[in-house]
């Protein structure tokens, strides 16, 4: 029986299917009860969060989660599917300290928003910059530019009249 | 260079107005350099001002400390024996930017990095040098359609070399070493006189 099956036996209610995804063992979880699941996921041995990935699937959004559990050298991944117009999960840095930075990181590049996080701001891309990157209807057109403030600051512009030699 | 042979029999006629180009270098008093140095065997060796700077600024090209991705690993083993920078008198990378003539731009050039580049260009004193080393440093390279990189950091400093290849090998770095010490021998007067050898 593989994690996946296991967590489908002891939360039958939060397990909407389970599967195989790149040859690790996956279970697609009920948004509502995705701290419920993470609890059992982490009784089950998972220690290690490795990855916090969004997916933009244009009408939905999708975040994965990678577990590794050092002990019986097991992966698992959960799935949670949110809606496109308000994307937002419960955070995990309750039971996963590693999972602020992930969370962050997401937040920067999709737009999740994680309910519950400590300190829910831009990991890579300065305050202030247009949009979630790695969403399918960023706008790539209009170019941000970053120039460095009189306190030492990041501010974001989209002429880059600062920075760049001639425009 | 050839030696330059004065002609002696066009300079007597001291007293008489000036009137040649020749005659008016006498009246300065600038001639008189001229025949002191003919009696020391008669060999003078002519330059310019400019000419004495860049053979100064070329022998001993300061790089500064800077790497931004994959391409400073490629400068490191510029700067180590095998590929040997040294013999061109650069083997001294500067910590401070202050101190450096040289800034080699090794590597992706992200938005966020784009004004800390800017400024340590602006933090150099003149004059001073860019080599754009690698795709990513010249065009974006394979970051080109990125939200995140800057399209060449030539958009906000001027650059002297381009190094293409992703990285390029010490060799290219080499080549452009010396084609970047060809451009400062040609530069201000003197080089079209045939001064620059």
């Amino acid at each position: 029986m593989n994690p996946a099956e296991e967590l489908k036996q002891k939360l039958p209610s939060a397990v909407v299917s389970i599967g195989i995804q790149v040859n690790k063992p996956m279970a697609v979880i009920k948004k509502e009860e995705l701290l419920n699941a993470a609890q059992k996921v982490k009784e089950m041995g998972f220690d290690h969060l490795s990855v916090i990935t969004g997916i933009d699937y244009m009408d939905h959004f999708e975040v994965v989660y990678n577990f590794f559990s050092y002990a019986k050298k097991q992966n698992l991944a959960l799935k949670v599917i949110t809606d496109h117009e308000d994307p937002e999960v419960d955070s995990l840095t309750s039971l996963w300290k590693g999972a602020d930075w992930l969370e962050r990181e997401t937040y920067d590049l999709v737009g999740i928003k994680f309910i519950g996080h400590p300190n829910l701001v831009r990991i890579l891309l300065p305050d202030g910059w247009i949009g979630h990157p790695l969403r399918k209807d960023y706008d790539m057109d209009t170019e941000q530019f970053v120039t460095i403030g009189e306190g030492g600051e990041d501010i974001v512009s989209t002429d880059g009249s600062n920075l760049l030699r001639r425009k | 260079m050839d030696p330059v042979t004065i002609d002696t029999t066009k300079i007597k006629s001291i007293k008489r107005k000036p009137v040649t180009a020749l005659e008016k270098l006498e009246d300065t008093g600038l001639i008189s350099t001229v025949l002191a140095a003919r009696e020391r065997e008669g060999l003078i060796l002519l330059s310019t001002i400019d000419q004495v700077f860049n053979w100064a600024r070329l022998s001993s090209l300061w790089p500064v400390t800077s790497g931004l991705a994959c391409c400073a690993i490629e400068m490191m083993g510029v700067a180590m024996a095998h590929h040997d920078i040294a013999r061109f008198g650069m083997e001294i990378f500067r910590a401070s930017p202050r101190q450096a003539d040289l800034m080699f731009v090794a590597g992706t050039v992200t938005k966020r990095m784009a004004p800390r580049v800017k400024q340590l260009y602006e933090m150099m004193p003149d004059p001073k040098w860019v080599i754009a080393v690698g795709s990513c440093a010249s065009t974006g390279g394979p970051y080109h359609e990125s939200y995140s990189v800057l399209k060449g950091v030539d958009l906000i400093i001027p650059v002297d070399v381009y190094i293409p290849g992703c990285p390029p090998r010490p060799e290219a770095w080499l080549y452009a070493i010396i084609q970047l010490r060809e451009k400062i021998k040609n530069e201000g007067y003197g080089a079209k006189w045939g001064l620059n050898k």
